[in-house]
């Protein structure tokens, strides 16, 4: 699974930012076509939920997407033989 | 199933302002229904005038946008006419507490078989950021331009009174005990009550020293207290802060009830 901000929703509040315990998300610097200051990821192969949805058969945390006002987090079926980026954390 | 099949996403993004609550709110809510696995046509949202009441317009199932405070008289009919409807009201604290509060204790009192989630804001929002009945004492807004002089409703407190079965409050920030106590309230026969209190930035927290959106969830985070802990500081004879917002679950009681689905 993947960590996708739709950006046609989003409305750059950064509440995600305040709620995700990897700090996957961080206010965004440069304004999108609509004028809107979307959060960007920092690595968002490290979200538990990307990593373990398929395994646990169930969201899990979904903090970020629960308290988005804008329904604008959600998360994508990678296409079969799409790279995945891998994460490790010491 | 998840709560984004119950949405209309043609109808999003919505017109609510950036970092509004009311967002999150609608998640919670939508996400309890769907854990209650009910049909999308046998589930009817009901609401009043204000933003929260925008609310049904972005949901697929039936929907009713009534008149001002008269959302729960509205509910109240189309539970009577049909009880084997689930019926949940979205309703505003304006709406609710202020021009709908008759409606509001009186269903409470009849304990009829409603959920209500009230967006409590503490503000009028939609119409320029007037006070409203739940509007903290000291609080700005245009019509309290030296901080509002008049105690505030406590909403819970009310419901508990008039004689609801299930009285709940949480905030926006509590995304996760929200959807759990709207999901218990969904499925208490009789009058289930769930306030959560939402950020406003455009009308409140810009006059009130949140910033940003972020500052008025910190708010939430920081002074919220659970009901029990605040039961046992009592008991304790220890002091609650005065600005403490108690969250919890108030009540769970089994009154009789009216309209339950045969």
């Amino acid at each position: 699974m993947r960590l996708v901000i739709d950006e046609r929703r989003c409305k750059g509040c950064n509440l995600c930012t305040l709620v995700c315990p990897y700090r996957i998300f961080s206010a965004g610097k440069q304004p999108n076509a609509r004028g809107i200051v979307v959060p960007v990821l920092d690595r968002p192969e490290r979200c538990a939920n990307c990593r373990l949805q398929a395994l646990y058969g169930r969201t899990l945390c979904g903090m970020c997407q629960m308290i988005c006002p804008d329904q604008a987090i959600s998360w994508v079926e990678e296409k079969p033989g799409e790279a995945q980026k891998v994460a490790i954390e010491f | 199933m998840t709560y984004s099949d119950w949405l209309r996403a043609d109808r999003l993004p919505h017109i609510y302002c950036a970092g509004c609550g009311n967002g999150t709110v609608i998640n919670c809510t939508l996400n309890a229904v769907d854990r209650m696995g009910w049909k999308k046509e046998e589930t009817v949202f009901v609401s009043g005038i204000g933003c929260s009441s925008r609310a049904p317009g972005y949901i697929v199932t039936d929907s009713l946008h009534t008149t001002h405070g008269r959302a729960l008289a509205f509910a109240t009919g189309i539970k009577m006419a049909n009880p084997d409807l689930h019926v949940v009201v979205f309703t505003g604290d304006g709406d609710l507490a202020a021009i709908g509060g008759n409606h509001f204790i009186h269903s409470c009192r009849r304990n009829i078989d409603l959920t209500v989630v009230c967006m409590n804001n503490q503000i009028y929002g939609m119409t320029g950021g007037q006070g409203s009945p739940t509007t903290p004492r000291g609080a700005l807004s245009t019509t309290t331009p030296y901080g509002s002089q008049e105690p505030a409703f406590d909403l819970c407190e009310l419901a508990t009174a008039a004689g609801a079965n299930f009285v709940s409050r949480w905030t926006s920030y509590h995304v996760k005990e929200l959807t759990r106590s709207i999901h218990q309230g969904l499925g208490v026969p009789g009058f289930s009550f769930i306030e959560a209190l939402v950020q406003c930035p455009t009308n409140y927290g810009r006059r009130n020293k949140f910033r940003q959106v972020m500052d008025q969830v910190e708010y939430f985070k920081t002074h919220g207290i659970l009901v029990q802990k605040a039961h046992r500081l009592r008991d304790e004879g220890l002091p609650i802060p005065p600005d403490a917002i108690l969250l919890g679950d108030m009540v769970m009681r089994d009154r009789p009830a009216m309209g339950v689905k045969r």
